[in-house]
């Protein structure tokens, strides 16, 4: 559904028409463009974010993620293109407005007035959008607030950007690096309070650049790649086809072909034969247990786990590591280069 | 409305009391100067200065120096409130915008649903605050002053001084504002704004009587002149339109480029 070229009338047609469905889409990006001169951080990118969707922005650092966002939210003019939030125009400032009522935001590297408490800053988010969900929100993300932001750790300052941004509670929720400041327990409490509010009906649109950490919330995902789209998925369809990074050790002398099954990429193996001579075998005492060589594969498997059980039956198994493989990963493989 | 305004503003207090204080403190002690200074050199003192250039009396806006209505029209008022205040109001003011921007608070100012016409004005309206505060307090004080040293000055002028003064000071933050708006770094948008008030300043007092004295015509200064308030009683209130017209237009010209800009 293209608005840019629609006249405002038909459009706030299509608006209340959207509505009435239910089939409204929350974002809208078409042929959204942004030029900087030196580069061009987005290149004609054209998706949607359906109402009730937790829908991840995916990409290496210096894709365009940030530039997309800071356009949706308005803080900048797209060079070309069109883009809707909540049925808004984000190039129309009072259009905008409106939508923000909705929204909630969450920057990248949060920052608030470091003189005042966190408490002051939630009073004038609170006087000017409202704060229906304040003291819930505090329950789970709990900020000092009656101490000064400049004695915050980043953490801190992260809660307390996760409540701003939920305290008037907005019907979508705009979060760049929401992950990126927390420790490993506040993402698990992180990642459970998304699927809450995702049950809730919410939307969310959420960048990142490490997979692993929003896989687990995303419906669905767009990878962004030097400004432009590269595929927009489901995210079942993605981590099926990014697969898994296999680390295998096996007694014996093991070769790559070893592992030629289906769905096996790029096998790499090592022998260390336990009586040095092979600086790997300084870090793996137990190699010597064994009583003889061992040797380590490794590789990406996007095949049948049952394929992969059964080919391991036929070794001696001495250690078996399965792990989700890096976004960085799946570029190599599908989109032929790496980001380094 | 105006929760912005009241935020920022709340965070003035402290500054504005420490410079209310000592501005304060500083007239104080040139009204009380003032006597001791007066009965050691008796109208001497006029002569003394009739010896200096005339271009250097009139750069510092010195008419005479034997009554305390001279004195604190020329030590007082042209230097400190007219430069020293008129650059903290722009020094000020360049940091509203500007600030936020270097340290990516913008973002979250502009999440809200506000328009950046009122993210401008009402940032702008928190210096109220110290406006205010030296408006009401520093006239006071020199009133006093002046009547326990028992040489008076006309409590009518000085007030009005003081009220011609706001626009005056106004328009010095109007244009640290534009700077504020054009430049994302705090410390460029302040040298900018305060060179070229600075600059402005001496430039008007110095090129008077000369070729080039049409130049002055842009410097705030050449639309207030304590020593014609305190001395002479003349209130130029078209003056003070036409600062008030340029306070206006530089805060509309702030606003106009921030409502384009794209936030760094």
């Amino acid at each position: 559904m293209r608005l840019a070229g629609v006249p405002p009338k038909f459009s706030l047609y299509l608006y209340f028409a959207g509505r009435r469905t239910g089939g409204m889409a929350a974002i809208e990006v078409d042929g959204l463009t942004k030029d900087y001169g030196e580069v061009l951080a987005n290149d004609d990118l054209s998706f949607e974010v359906a109402e009730g969707e937790v829908f991840g922005y995916l990409g290496p650092n210096g894709a365009g993620k940030t530039t997309t966002i800071r356009t949706l939210m308005g803080f900048q003019s797209p060079t070309a293109g069109a883009a809707t939030v909540l049925g808004h125009d984000v190039t129309d400032e009072g259009d905008l407005i409106a939508a923000k009522r909705r929204v909630g935001f969450l920057p990248s590297n949060p920052s608030f007035d470091e003189q005042v408490t966190g408490r002051e800053i939630l009073d004038l988010h609170a006087s000017i959008k409202g704060d229906e969900r304040r003291e819930e929100l505090l329950s789970v993300f709990d900020p000092p607030l009656d101490r000064k932001i400049r004695a915050y750790s980043t953490g801190n300052v992260q809660k307390l950007g996760l409540v701003q941004a939920f305290m008037h509670d907005p019907d979508l929720v705009v979060m760049d690096e929401p992950t990126s400041g927390l420790d490993p327990l506040m993402q698990r409490e992180f990642n459970e309070f998304v699927d809450r509010e995702k049950a809730e009906g919410l939307t969310v649109f959420l960048s990142s650049h490490v997979l692993s950490e929003v896989r687990r919330v995303c419906d669905r995902v767009g990878v962004l790649r030097k400004g432009r789209l590269v595929t927009t998925e489901r995210i079942e369809d993605l981590l099926d086809r990014t697969g898994k990074f296999v680390r295998v050790r096996v007694a014996g002398d093991a070769d790559p072909g070893a592992f030629a099954i289906d769905g096996a990429h790029d096998v790499v193996c090592s022998t260390t034969d336990g009586g040095g001579g092979d600086a790997d075998s300084v870090d793996t005492p137990d190699s010597t247990d064994s009583d003889g060589p061992v040797s380590e594969c490794t590789f990406t498997f996007t095949g049948d786990v049952n394929d992969l059980v059964a080919r391991l039956g036929d070794h001696d198994v001495v250690d078996l590591d399965v792990e989700e493989a890096p976004l960085e990963e799946v570029f190599m493989r599908f989109y032929g280069e790496t980001d380094a | 409305m105006l929760e912005i305004a009241r935020f920022e503003g709340r965070h003035r207090v402290r500054g504005t009391a420490i410079v209310t204080a000592a501005l304060g403190g500083f007239s104080l002690m040139y009204v009380v100067l003032f006597p001791t200074f007066a009965e050691s050199l008796g109208t001497d003192i006029d002569e003394l200065l009739a010896a200096y250039p005339e271009a250097l009396q009139k750069a510092f806006g010195i008419q005479t120096l034997s009554t305390m209505e001279g004195f604190l029209a020329s030590e007082l008022y042209t230097f400190f409130w007219m430069l020293v205040i008129g650059l903290y109001f722009a020094y000020s003011a360049a940091g509203l915008i500007a600030a936020d921007v270097e340290r990516e608070q913008m973002d979250m100012l502009l999440a809200l649903p506000v328009s950046r016409a009122r993210v401008v004005l009402e940032k702008f309206a928190s210096l109220a605050v110290p406006l205010l505060a030296l408006t009401v307090v520093v006239p006071v004080v020199v009133y006093a002053g002046t009547v326990a040293v028992d040489y008076p000055v006309d409590p009518v002028s000085l007030f009005v001084l003081h009220a011609l003064s706001v626009p005056y000071l106004l328009t010095f933050a109007g244009v640290g504002l534009v700077a504020s708006v054009v430049f994302d770094r705090t410390s460029v948008a302040q040298r900018a704004s305060l060179g070229l008030l600075t600059g402005l300043f001496f430039a008007e007092s110095l090129l008077t009587d000369t070729d080039y004295e049409v130049v002055g015509v842009v410097s705030p200064s050449r639309y207030l002149d304590p020593n014609a308030v305190l001395i002479d009683g003349e209130y130029a209130f078209l003056d003070a339109a036409v600062l008030v017209v340029a306070a206006v237009a530089l805060v509309g010209l702030a606003v106009v480029l921030f409502r384009r800009k794209d936030i760094a």
